[in-house]
């Protein structure tokens, strides 16, 4: 007796074992998974009603590194799509931002990760030219229509698609409207309310903030780079905006080192005014009762221009089924998706024909409209290390901003070899 | 028949395998293949990886081999050329060994006097003390180091704070206290190169390394026979004598293998440089352990981080020569 159970749960184990194992091939129609269904021509254009999709998808997202809401709409926009595929399978794992990209190049580059991720296209270029990332050029021919021309080219290497858009960011000017009843529009104007004691403004410093304080460049006359790719940060403009933000802190600015300790004097009500990002709407609105958005003020030579992204779901080069990732991911983006993330968590749309009601997400629109669009070379990867320390040794030690920034363009310019 | 079977030298003959050596060897052949494909191998392709331009795109199994580069990895590092702000290889080492070297002083002059002071003859609740002060040791290293830097907080921690408090009663202005522990530049004391975030890594180390030190000090103390004592005390030998004299000779072959190990530990010690100051400020509190992580992890240089490892191994393999020297010219407390 007991032997015949015990042939029975193998027999049992075994059948559940290969239903197991057959569970990412069989569901998915042959069809959608045949090479010939990702030559463009058997897409069904945007306009008719998308096949349902089969199959099984793992995808990683960092949407809780944010404010939360992220997540609500995330779920939300997951919960219709299995809904309206009952075939499909997704299995979502969030990974902390910090831990992204690194841990999913280097699972994509022994043949493992996700099937496809969401993230900012703040390494696009380093993924598509290490081939960590699905060329997607012919997949998504004729399916961008609706798509922002700045989302597609932030999309975009050497010409060439390697992400789906989902939405835009840049950074702008949060503030507390029942203290800074005008926000400032000008440098000066900052520069003087924050000396009057006027307004408590708080940084994202140290050498981890440089992104939230590229936008002063411009303001100061400032670019990063040549059309070579060779660093041009010191010849003008840079240091100058670097100097205005020591003068800043001089005046009783604060500069975190660490990007929570900004977040939370703002929502504690200890700083009115704050740079960063659309991500962390959700959490400021809901401990500032009346929050505002506007530029980051300009400077002596022009509108400060931060540096604006795109978001994007990227595709595994791995994947079992690349077509049933793509069609997935222009779901998980098309207008109805995008509204949600619009709604329920600031996104900035990268889909032309969804309107913003949203004032605060309207000034981000402005932000980005007017933001410096990430370059993808190469060059850039040496940028963030060398230029962070630079900031770091202005803020945080009264370094000559002229002598830091030099000797961080030419660092960078050395690794470049430029 | 006799001249087939001629004896074989002795020297000869210990190459040759007994059969009880034979079955040795038989069990011993499992061990050997793990040992040498999750040990010895990784080591070997180590080494390997540390004379190419190994990149992420090596990683996966089947694709092409990275270039050759000789000895260029080890050249750049010993260069400082490796596009990394801060880094400085030869200062970061002398770091490493003084952080180590410093810790276990502490560490075991600290674990020796607690273990006396508890040794005590009369003291009442010494199994209580024991465990509560075994604490740090069991609780998990990350939130060891999460906790010190938010102690450390420069505008919220607990140590300003309390230093605002004690301040506060001498009308010292609360601003005073807004030290910044972890990335304070300018070096507290004059002529010490030793940035305020050494210290700060030093006190939060120390709260966690003396206690087990002090445990094998306890268990070394209590194996000194009590006449030893009482025949010191007859010919007139004071506390101190008694001290350097009975407990310091028998202590010694305890504590210094301990000691060894604790400097090994200690200069592999990646949580707390990692997590409590990151390496700041300008990466002075970085160690050889944190910077290797870093190469792979955040700069994705997998050959240069191969011939990192490649000079940490030599650097330990040498630190634990002169200690065992050191150790063997001193364990022996019957001379």
């Amino acid at each position: 007796m007991k032997r015949h159970l015990r042939l029975a749960a193998l027999v049992a184990g075994a059948a559940i074992l290969l239903a197991a194992c057959n569970t990412g091939t069989a569901t998915t129609a042959p069809e959608s998974t045949a090479p010939e269904s990702m030559a463009p021509e058997s897409m069904a254009p945007e306009s008719q009603a998308p096949a349902a999709l089969s199959g099984q998808l793992t995808l990683w997202h960092s949407y809780s590194s944010g404010a939360g809401t992220e997540l609500d709409a995330l779920n939300e926009v997951l919960e219709a799509v299995r809904a309206e595929n009952p075939d499909l399978t997704v299995d979502v794992l969030e990974v902390p931002f910090n831990d992204l990209f690194n841990k999913y190049n280097t699972d994509a580059a022994t043949g493992a990760g996700p099937d496809l991720f969401i993230a900012p296209n703040d390494s696009l270029g380093f993924q598509a030219r290490e081939g960590l990332i699905l060329d997607l050029d012919a997949m998504l021919a004729d399916k961008l229509g609706d798509i922002t021309e700045t989302a597609v080219n932030g999309s975009k290497v050497d010409g060439k698609l390697y992400m789906v858009p989902e939405s835009l960011k840049a950074v702008g000017m949060f503030y507390n409207a029942d203290t800074v009843t005008t926000p400032p529009a000008t440098t000066d104007e900052l520069l003087a309310a924050v000396e009057a004691g006027d307004i408590k403004a708080g940084f994202f410093g140290g050498n981890n903030g440089l992104y939230h304080n590229f936008g002063w460049w411009a303001a100061f006359g400032g670019s990063l780079m040549d059309d070579t790719g060779t660093c041009v940060a010191d010849q003008g403009g840079v240091p100058d905006a670097y100097a205005y933000l020591a003068e800043l802190q001089e005046a009783g600015a604060q500069f975190f080192p660490n990007y929570d300790d900004m977040a939370n004097g703002f929502k504690d009500g200890s700083l009115d005014l704050i740079v960063d990002g659309p991500w962390a709407t959700g959490g400021y609105k809901e401990t500032v009762a009346n929050l505002g958005v506007a530029p980051i003020p300009a400077g002596p030579s022009g509108p400060a221009q931060p540096l604006s992204g795109v978001d994007g779901w990227y595709i595994n080069p791995s994947t079992a089924d690349p077509q049933l990732a793509v069609d997935f991911a222009l779901r998980m983006t098309n207008q109805e998706a995008q509204q949600v993330f619009v709604d329920k968590a600031g996104h900035i749309p990268a889909n032309a024909n969804i309107t913003i009601s949203d004032p605060i997400t309207q000034g981000f629109a402005d932000a980005v409209a007017t933001g410096f669009p990430r370059p993808q070379v190469a060059e850039l990867d040496n940028f963030w290390g060398n230029f962070g320390n630079a900031q770091q040794q202005v803020l945080e030690t009264g370094a000559d901003a002229t002598e830091a920034i030099a000797t961080a363009c030419s660092e960078m310019n050395t690794a470049n070899g430029k | 028949m006799t001249a087939v079977s001629a004896p074989i030298p002795a020297r000869k003959r210990r190459w040759l395998p007994g059969r009880d050596a034979r079955t040795a060897y038989v069990y011993l052949l499992p061990a050997f293949l793990v040992m040498g494909l999750i040990t010895f191998y990784p080591l070997i392709y180590q080494v390997y990886m540390s004379f190419t331009d190994f990149q992420l795109r090596n990683l996966r199994i089947g694709s092409e081999a990275p270039p050759f580069v000789g000895f260029d990895n080890y050249i750049r590092i010993l260069g400082n050329n490796l596009s990394i702000p801060n880094f400085h290889f030869v200062r970061m080492l002398f770091f490493n060994i003084w952080w180590a070297f410093s810790n276990v002083v502490i560490h075991v002059v600290l674990g020796v006097l607690i273990a006396v002071m508890l040794n005590t003859p009369g003291l009442k609740f010494k199994r209580i003390y024991r465990a509560v002060y075994i604490l740090p040791v069991v609780i998990p290293p990350i939130i060891v180091a999460t906790v010190w830097r938010n102690m450390f907080d420069a505008d919220n921690g607990a140590i300003n704070n309390l230093l605002q408090i004690v301040g506060g009663l001498f009308a010292i202005p609360a601003e005073v206290f807004r030290i910044n522990w972890l990335r304070e530049v300018q070096d507290p004391i004059p002529f010490v190169p030793l940035p305020l975030a050494y210290f700060a890594l030093l006190t939060a180390n120390t709260w966690l390394g003396w206690p087990l030190n002090s445990v094998v000090a306890t268990g070394a103390l209590q194996s000194i026979p009590g006449e030893l004592y009482e025949a010191a005390e007859m010919d007139g030998a004071s506390a101190w004598q008694r001290f350097r004299n009975v407990t310091i000779p028998f202590l010694r072959p305890a504590m210094l293998p301990y000691a060894i190990y604790g400097f090994v530990i200690t200069f592999n010690l990646f949580h707390l440089s990692y997590f409590m100051t990151a390496g700041q400020p300008f990466g002075r509190t970085e160690l050889l352990v944190t910077q290797a992580f870093r190469l792979v992890n955040e700069q994705r240089q997998y050959g240069v981080a191969a011939a990192f490892a490649v000079f940490m191994f030599f650097i330990l393999l040498g630190i634990t020569i002169v200690t065992n020297k050191l150790a063997r010219a001193t364990a022996r407390y019957d001379a």
